[in-house]
């Protein structure tokens, strides 16, 4: 096999062109390949040198988060956090320091998995894939690049080069909560994001989605009801409700079908509630899950 | 390097550990060294139908392939010499080996066990406890009367062996009662899980094989080589490098018989360095499964008068060291109260699970949980506070206990007031939060061991000792021992162990005999290099040997420390120019009992140098998901009088700690075939950094008659008994409601919460 | 753009000494770093990045090595447990962790002092919090981690 160190995205594009396969931190590639999940490619290219890949910029078009971010600078960037909370809630529960130091943001949305932290707040936040060739660029949404467990409707030849998140309005506070059995180094058992926006205290507008109960991320349909109503015990209960009737989720060694749907409705109101709090003004520090609750420190 | 500047105690192999200079049986290369890898069985209950390694032996790279037609046909373990070196004919759980192979790499080995054929008909598993002694169950092993038997070892079908302990008539006590309270508690199977996965090396020169490995007991390392490939003990030389943990885990003889037996056939050094899926599947130590029913009757006071028990123990396929659990389990459940009356009934079960052999305290941790869960359900259901009830019925000095030793000066009710202080019992807590109490106890064992000591011509010792490091610091005690007996400095003093090739026999590193029967070889050791410098000295200062005083590297006459001659000076002037010590441990009588152990004595039954221990827990529940936290742990432990402060709280904050995983998330998992699902440490979960409650420890030290070196007892496995019982009852205590099965995972404690129904 | 075919001539950095090296491009840090490089104080203990012990830094930053490849890491700057003390004595935090007994079996220390090594680099003065997250991705089944969160506060208090 072989290891190329790119410098460039030319370096990439043109590697992937030619049947290379991308690597930036390659914790899921090696881990995955020791595990019987694959063997790793015979060419890879490594993009985690390459600085257009690693930058967060701001624009009219919205915010630009490169695939090469990683996830210790998404739990730390000022613009993330300010403005995207639940992507640095979510990265902040990823792995450990070490697995977050190698650990991308692309690397995330391009292994598809379902129980990917990053994913449902890249949902709520309405966030599309920038997926690139030599000669083309194309925004895909979310839900349409993602079609399955570990499956993404891009082409090997496409490298997935940002996320794109557009400008919250005013008063808006996301979250990301997810089920942890540990305090740390725990993958997703349910998680759930949140976007809020508040007028005045009342709901304007809200998307939940949530991560591990289906094939791949679920976005919780049926909101509407909320608008126009306060966040209080009423409109979280609604939101546990539906969250529950939407999941599917499957038993596993980690927790029955039964659990997962009743926490699946629990983490999507936690999520909610503190979603609302950021857009309400509060400060609730970063990840959530250790500001508040059982995840809080002692 | 020059390490200055550090404190007394500090372990003298700290600074190899922390520079990474230190070596541990992966870190080792040998010259040629052949790479091991195993072929295993993969199905918990199969028959060999077809087994053909040609294709395998053929490939460019392989120079062995074993299987168990080529290794003598041995039987061993003890109790039931059940099991071979390789599968036979029947495969009895997913990670017995069928064959080994050794190769020039990795990819080659792996190569060669991709080539072996192996064909297997698969056979009716036993996972399931009350089924398998059900009449008409499949028996995991078919020719179990063929078997040879040691020790009190009564056995049929699938009971491996049968114990029970039995005093009074707890029948017709239970019958009088004022309440009776039975209580039902299941416990899942669990790991030791050592962060440093196990490593062998054999090299042979001529007809003598040396094995580096991981191994906390070297001798008996050596032993089941010697037995396994019917060698001499004068052939076999054991050296266990560094070792990185084993909490049990890595006691007893494991692959060095397969690597030594590689080694020899393929004419190279061979090598075998476990993945962790391996270290999850392979080993036959792992923490037993159990069924716990119990009932107890108490009187209108709140004394018990009278405890029954059933208790049936997963032994896994084989007994490895597992003979003594169904004994030692029945002791837990029964646990360390005054009761006048008492049975309990305990078997050991074959199962196509891995086997169960010791880890940290077997069998404690569970039976522990279970009675002290039962404990609180008692002092519930007569409306009397948990401390209250534990201080009418806890055995305490000069009290009987549940088989019928009187003890000698022992210290759990201190343990208890203290703990119970410390936590601050009866205090308001916040909401979701709460404090819960549990006892527990663990014996201390005697064994035989050795110890040299030589004091060199420069002044500097070395002794020599088959003690073995586990981690624990037990052997840097020992250090203190002969420093203090000889009278120089600790610095002085080298420890030459983990080499059964210059050190006498010992138990090594297990069931915490380090200091207890090694402390007392190594004491009486250097008390004969003392005797004899104080001969020169008597001589030399023209007085009574008897008066000198060995202290500060200098001997002199007690009074008159102004005269005194240098220790070194002596010993260079000795007539070989060294002095000599070598000892044994004196044997140690176990305590009388009057009660009975009706069967499958397994010496269990009066425990020696007793140690006691009260853990107080402090969680916070999460009432919506049932995660739970442990915030707090106040451990206060009697074992006796306390040698090196700092390591006797490393083993108390360890086995907490241990035990707060053993708690909330470390549960084996199995489909119904028998297969382990979570044999990884994504799903095999320890707790980390983040998790870990304020551990705050407290010694009770009573000078305790029979036990080992200034009334030391043991220590490194007693931490691990209480805590999971203390979680518990704090858990019922924040919820209101019991948790019945070990671990008390989140989904266990919301279940509990939510169906109380299905769970009281 | 460089490009590397296994099995191939690399040059890695580690505790400032270049290494010139033939590997497989497949090969990981860890694996490189013990067998090729022959410092063994890396450990491996999982290999799908749950324990830490293989911790190394690369430019400074925790990662581990057990799921790194070795190719990767060239023209990056490699520090292992071994790079850790000076010519004359043990680094402030070698000597606290021993100091305090946070140190029983050794098997998990090297990976615990990458990753405190990093996180007082980055954050001199942490919260016992900060200690925690920091070094979640060690796990240690001897200590209880009482000693070790210890040495490492003590260490940041005498560092600053």
């Amino acid at each position: 096999m072989t290891m190329t160190i790119a410098n460039s995205l030319d370096d990439v594009l043109s590697g992937l062109a030619n049947g290379a396969r991308p690597i930036a931190g390659g914790t899921d590639l090696v881990v995955g390949s020791r595990q019987g999940k694959g063997a790793l490619p015979d060419h890879l290219i490594a993009i985690d040198r390459v600085h257009e890949l690693a930058t967060i910029d701001v624009g009219d078009a919205g915010t630009r988060i490169g695939s090469g971010v990683t996830h210790a600078t998404l739990m730390t960037n000022p613009t993330v956090v300010d403005s995207f909370t639940a992507i640095a809630d979510a990265a902040a529960l990823v792995g450990s320091p070490a697995t977050r130091n190698v650990g991308t943001i692309g690397g995330n949305v391009m292994n598809g998995s379902p129980a990917m932290d990053t994913g449902a707040p890249l949902v709520v936040l309405n966030a599309r894939a920038e997926l690139r060739t030599l000669e083309s660029t194309r925004l895909v949404h979310l839900d349409e690049l993602w079609v399955g467990p570990g499956r993404t409707s891009a082409q090997k030849n496409e490298l997935c080069t940002a996320l794109v998140i557009p400008q919250q309005p005013e008063s808006s506070g996301s979250a990301y909560v997810r089920l942890e059995y540990r305090r740390t180094m725990e993958i997703a058992i349910v998680g759930a994001a949140a976007a809020i926006t508040l007028d005045d205290g009342i709901i304007r507008s809200a998307h939940v989605a949530l991560t591990a109960v289906a094939p791949t991320i679920l976005t919780v349909e049926g909101l509407a009801p909320l608008i126009g109503k306060p966040v209080d015990e009423t409109t979280l209960a609604t939101v546990a409700e539906l969250a529950s009737e939407q999941a599917a989720p499957i038993s596993d060694l980690r927790a029955s079908e039964r659990y997962r749907r009743q926490m699946i409705g629990v983490m999507a109101s936690r999520a909610v509630d503190a979603a609302a709090r950021r857009a309400g003004g509060e400060t609730l520090s970063v990840p959530v899950n250790r500001a508040l609750g059982v995840g809080a420190q002692s | 390097m020059a390490v200055t500047d550090l404190p007394e105690f500090i372990r003298a192999d700290g600074p190899d550990k922390v520079t990474g200079s230190g070596r541990y049986t992966a870190d080792m290369t040998l010259t040629g060294q052949l790479v091991a890898k195993f072929k295993y069985g993969g199905v918990s209950h199969g028959r060999i139908t077809r087994l053909d390694v040609t294709a395998a032996r053929a490939i460019p790279g392989v120079f062995a392939v074993l299987t168990a037609a080529d290794v003598p046909d041995v039987r061993y373990s003890y109790g039931l010499a059940d099991r071979t070196l390789f599968a036979t004919d029947i495969i009895r759980f997913e990670g017995e080996i069928v064959a080994a192979v050794a190769a020039i790499n990795a990819d080659i080995a792996q190569q060669a066990l991709d080539a072996i054929e192996l064909d297997i008909e698969m056979l009716e598993p036993v996972v399931d406890l009350e089924a398998a002694i059900a009449d008409g169950a499949p028996l995991v092993h078919e020719n179990i009367d063929s078997y040879e038997v040691t020790g009190d070892t009564p056995h049929s079908g699938n009971v491996a062996t049968h114990s029970s302990i039995s005093m009074g008539d707890a029948e017709a006590a239970m019958t009088n009662a004022a309440t009776v309270v039975t209580s039902r508690y299941l416990a899942d199977a669990s790991h030791a899980t050592p962060i440093e996965p196990r490593a062998v090396i054999a090299q042979w020169e001529g007809d003598k094989v040396t094995v580096w490995t991981s191994t906390q007991v070297p001798f008996d390392a050596r032993a089941g080589v010697c037995e396994t490939l019917e060698l001499p003990t004068s052939k076999v030389r054991i050296i266990a490098p560094h070792l990185g943990g084993g909490f049990g885990g890595k006691c007893g003889a494991h692959f060095e018989p397969h690597i030594a037996a590689l080694a020899r056939v393929a004419k190279r050094p061979v090598k075998l360095v476990f993945s962790r899926w391996e270290e999850f599947i392979a080993p036959d130590r792992r923490r037993e499964a159990m069924i716990i029913d119990v009932t107890t009757g108490v009187d209108a006071d709140g004394h018990i008068v009278a405890r029954t028990g059933e208790i049936l123990l997963d032994n896994g396929a084989y007994m490895a060291d597992s003979s003594f659990f169904a004994q030692a389990a029945a002791m837990h459940v029964a646990g360390p109260y005054v009761i006048p009356n008492v049975h309990i009934d305990a078997k050991l079960i074959y199962t196509n699970h891995q086997p169960s052999g010791s880890v940290r305290a077997p069998t404690a941790p569970q039976g522990c949980w279970a009675v002290e869960s039962h404990t609180d359900e008692i002092a519930k259901a007569i409306g009397m506070d948990a401390l209250e009830f534990r201080r009418k019925n806890i055995v305490t000095s000069a009290s009987t206990g549940c088989v019928g030793q009187t003890y000698d000066e022992i210290g759990l009710d201190q343990c208890l007031e203290l703990a119970t202080t410390s936590a601050g019992w009866g205090t308001e807590l916040p909401e979701g939060e709460a404090l819960g109490i549990s006892v527990g106890w663990w014996p201390s064992f005697a064994a035989p061991a050795g110890a040299y000591a030589k004091l060199h011509g420069d002044g500097t010792v070395q002794v020599i000792t088959g003690a073995s490091e586990c981690g624990t610091g037990s052997v840097m005690t020992l250090r203190m021992l002969a420093a203090d007996e000889i009278g120089i400095d600790e610095t002085a003093i080298e420890l030459i162990y983990q080499d059964t090739g210059a050190a006498p026999a010992g138990p090594g590193s297990s069931g915490s005999q380090t200091l207890f029967n090694h402390g007392r070889a190594v004491e009486k050791a250097s008390q004969m290099v003392a005797d004899q410098l104080r001969e020169l000295a008597a001589a030399q200062l023209e007085a009574n040997a008897g008066d000198i005083v060995l202290e500060n590297g200098a001997a002199s006459v007690a009074g008159s420390p102004a005269i005194s001659i240098p220790i070194v000076e002596l010993a260079a002037a000795s007539e070989t120019g060294e002095l000599l010590g070598s000892a044994a441990a004196d044997a140690i009588e176990w305590p009388e009992i009057t009660g009975s152990t009706c069967l499958g004595e397994q010496g269990f039954s009066s425990w020696l140098a007793p140690q006691f221990s009260c853990h107080v827990a402090r969680v916070r529940v999460d009432a919506d998901t049932g995660v739970t936290r442990v915030l707090e742990v106040h451990a206060v432990h009697d074992s006796g009088t306390i040698l090196n402060p700092v390591a006797a709280h490393g083993q108390v904050e360890g086995g907490v700690m241990m035990g707060v995983g053993q708690a909330l998330t470390e549960g084996t998992r199995y489909d119904e075939r028998g297969h382990q699902l979570n044999a990884g440490l994504l799903e095999y979960k320890l707790q980390t950094i983040a998790d870990a409650p304020t551990i705050t420890t407290q010694f009770v030290e009573i000078f305790t008659n029979n036990a080992g070196p200034r009334g030391a007892k043991g220590l490194a496995e007693a931490p691990n008994v209480a805590t999971c019982g203390a979680v518990n009852n704090a858990i019922a205590n924040a919820t209101g409601v019991r948790v019945r099965q070990l671990p008390m995972t989140a989904e266990r404690v919301w279940t509990a919460m939510n169906n109380p129904e299905a769970s009281t | 753009m460089s490009n590397t075919t296994g099995p191939s001539a690399v040059t890695l950095n580690v505790n400032g000494v270049p290494y010139p090296i033939v590997i497989n491009t497949d090969r990981t840090l860890s694996t490189v770093i013990r067998n090729e490089i022959g410092l063994t104080g890396t450990k491996e203990g999982c290999d799908d990045c749950e324990c830490g012990a293989c911790m190394v830094l690369l430019d400074g930053r925790p990662i581990n090595s057990c799921s790194y490849l070795a190719a990767q890491a060239q023209g990056r700057e490699i520090t292992t447990v071994e790079g850790l003390a000076s010519q004359d004595d043990l680094s402030p935090l070698q000597r606290n962790i021993l100091a305090a007994g946070g140190v029983q079996c050794g098997f998990c220390t090297p990976g615990m002092l990458m990753s405190a090594t990093a996180l007082l680099n980055e954050n001199p003065s942490p919260t016992k919090e900060e200690v925690r997250i920091g070094l979640s991705g060690n796990l240690c089944r001897c200590t209880g981690y009482a000693r070790i969160l210890d040495s490492v506060i003590q260490t940041s208090v005498e560092i600053n």
